[in-house]
């Protein structure tokens, strides 16, 4: 417990831990600006798709983005950095040498950072939320009423379901920072697996395509899978947040975007979501593992 | 040729030794042998630390001293070799014992946008149970109380040791492991440090390993001295039989009163060499294989035999042994180059 808060302290003090909080808000009420605009020109061109309404639960697929996509992304480069520095600034021995069992310092950093993204989490659904009323306010948009129907059950679901997503994401950062030992490694490699997995599967999904043309004589695209590459790290989380109340059934926070969910059948969230939870736990697993077997110098 | 075996070293030493660590031994290291990848760091370090004394680790640069510390803090594993912690057998799996010990090894590392007082704290929060109160304390010790609210990347070379001392010292360990401690601090914070480390051994019975460059530092504090070189033990012992051993005294006499006075200072040391002068413009000079403390002796027998001496200087300490051990003498007779520029500093490899 004491490790845990001592994490806690480190990361409070961490210029790091703020800036990138703000760049999440910062970049979500600019998007937040940006649909405001739009839905109020919408409505004054008098054409009536439906749209001139921000809607909850649909918003909060808006938000998660921010949270889950960005917020995700963020959360590895974050992590990566609050783990490497320690090998960066040789604090790593000081822990060591008084004896401390290496396991548990790694799990008690692991359960601090849980404990500040999701904080971190709870701000940005928090924030969203406003910023959904405010658009309304200064848009003179309509907002409906986030406690009607399912209500806050909706939102529950979006922030227990996303919230381990979050984490394996960052669980990424986690590892890839231990095994290189260093903050700087751990984000670069963090942020190159990202886009090498979209890179990946976008590729992959493109050469597929073939086999969805015997849809094409039947008048339709048929969807094949789940495949292999639906199952990698980024995009299993992306089946986990596509089915969270008001999620558009389409993989957008996925590494695949798009792409993956035209052409390819979601992975069903009974899949996705232990899927997610064994990542987290193998990264966390890898990182004990690596460090046991350290020498720090 | 490997260059780990250039060094001279007493034959004795390339006898493993097969004594058992006993109980009174704080430290106990059995042929510990260390590679960095192809680099080979440590041969076979033989290390007997006695439980309640200052042991003055010395080395020239690379000769190992830091890479024996790591190794007993549980850094790194050994290739080869056993170490003894508090007369029982340690293994890079026993940490637990480690909650006995303050380390600092090599630079003092902190968090630098912490203050000093909170790397304290999120340091007080591994290892061993540690008392918040402590902290202050602590930082009492090493004067640090005033600055410990500012933040490490404010601090200079000196403020960072002190903070690392004072880190070392934080859970009361019962042997504290200092690597370079005296490094940056100014002469004020080497008495302090020299008398709170003496406090240490002498009044609470502690165990203290340093490790210094400073030989005038250690001849001061150590009681007990291992100089290592190439990653193995060249001496060890209390300090003061180890000065007595290599002592010697240089006295100087008129060149006629040679022969008389060699006759009068071979009664001195009748088993070791006796050196003379007897041209040039260091002619006159004796060195005397006795203690330096005998030095009077010297001059009451030459008197006696009607010779005085025209100078007389105890001539042995720790630098003068360190310097023949380690055969690192490169500062003297250098020979003339046409290019005259300074000496070589005498690194190994
Ligand atoms: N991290 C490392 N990687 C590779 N070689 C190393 C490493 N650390 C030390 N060495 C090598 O091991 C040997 C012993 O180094 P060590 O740091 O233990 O010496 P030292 O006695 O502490 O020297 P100094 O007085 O300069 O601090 C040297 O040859 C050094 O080059
Ligand atoms: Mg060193």
């Amino acid at each position: 417990m004491r490790l845990i808060r001592a994490e806690l302290l480190k990361a409070r003090r961490r210029t790091m831990t703020w800036v990138l909080l703000t760049v999440a808000l910062v970049l979500m009420g600019l998007s937040y600006l940006l649909i405001g605009l739009g839905m109020s020109a919408l409505r004054g061109s008098g054409s009536d798709f439906g749209l001139g309404i921000l809607e909850f639960p649909a918003q909060y697929a808006t938000i998660g983005q921010f949270a889950f996509g960005i917020g995700g992304l963020l959360a590895t480069v974050y992590v990566a950095a609050l783990v490497g520095s320690d090998w960066n600034w040789g604090v790593l021995r000081n822990v060591v040498a008084r004896g401390e069992s290496r396991a548990n310092y790694l799990l008690a950093k692991a359960a601090g950072l849980a404990i500040v993204l999701g904080i971190g989490m709870l701000i940005i659904f928090a924030a969203g939320i406003l910023m959904v009323f405010l658009a309304g306010l200064v848009f003179n948009v309509p907002v409906s009423n986030p406690l009607r129907g399912r209500g806050l059950q909706d939102l529950a679901e979006n922030l227990v379901l996303g919230y381990p997503v979050l984490l394996q994401r960052a669980a990424l950062g986690f590892a890839v920072a231990v095994v290189m030992r260093s903050q700087l490694a751990g984000s670069v490699v963090g942020i190159a697996l990202w886009l090498g997995e979209s890179f990946l599967t976008t590729v992959l999904t493109v050469i597929s395509i073939p086999n969805n043309l015997g849809g094409f004589i039947d008048g339709g695209i048929q969807q094949i899978g789940p495949v292999w590459y639906q199952f990698l790290p980024i995009s299993i989380g992306g089946y986990v947040l596509n089915v969270l109340p008001g999620g558009s059934g389409l993989v957008s926070a996925a590494a695949g975007g798009g792409l993956q969910g035209l052409f390819l059948k979601p992975v069903p969230l009974e899949l996705a979501l232990p899927m997610v939870l064994i990542y987290l736990a193998v990264a966390i697993g890898v990182a004990i593992v690596a460090l046991n077997r350290q020498e720090i110098v | 040729m490997d260059p780990l075996n250039t060094a001279p070293l007493p034959a004795d030493h390339f006898m493993p030794r097969t004594d058992a660590p006993t109980p009174d031994l704080a430290v106990a290291t059995r042929g510990l042998m260390k590679r960095y990848g192809r680099q080979i760091a440590l041969t076979g370090l033989d290390m007997s630390v006695p439980t309640g004394k200052v042991y003055g680790f010395l080395g020239p640069n690379g000769s190992g001293k830091t890479t024996a510390l790591r190794l007993l803090t549980g850094l790194l594993r050994p290739n080869a070799g056993t170490i003894s912690l508090f007369g029982k057998p340690y293994t890079w799996h026993d940490w637990t014992r480690l909650f006995r010990v303050g380390s600092l090894i090599e630079t003092p590392s902190f968090y630098p946008y912490l203050s000093g007082a909170e790397n304290l704290d999120v340091l007080s929060a591994s290892g061993p149970p540690t008392d918040k109160r402590r902290i202050d304390q602590v930082l009492e010790y090493v004067g640090m109380s005033g600055r410990a609210k500012s933040p490490i990347q404010t601090y200079s070379l000196g403020m960072k040791q002190r903070l690392g001392i004072a880190a070392a010292m934080l859970s009361d360990p019962d042997l504290l492991l200092l690597d370079e401690p005296a490094n940056g601090l100014d002469p004020g914070g080497m008495v302090a440090m020299r008398e709170t480390l003496r406090y240490f051994t002498a009044e609470l019975g502690k165990t203290v390993v340093i490790s210094s460059h400073l030989l005038h530092e250690v001849e001061m504090l150590a009681d007990v001295v291992g100089i290592i070189d190439h990653g193995r033990l060249l001496r060890e012992g209390p300090l003061h039989d180890l000065l007595e051993a290599a002592g010697r005294v240089r006295v100087r006499v008129a060149p006629e009163d040679m022969t008389k006075a060699a006759a009068v200072l071979r009664e001195f040391a009748p088993d070791r060499p006796l050196y003379g002068v007897d041209s040039g413009d260091q002619a006159g000079w004796f060195t005397v294989g006795i203690a330096p403390a005998r030095a009077a002796e010297i001059n009451r027998a030459l008197v006696g035999a009607g010779i005085y001496a025209a100078g007389l200087e105890p001539g042995s300490d720790l630098e003068s042994i360190f310097l023949e051990l380690t055969g690192r003498t490169g500062t003297v007779a250098a020979p003339p180059t046409a290019e005259p520029g300074p000496p070589p500093m005498g690194l190994p490899q």
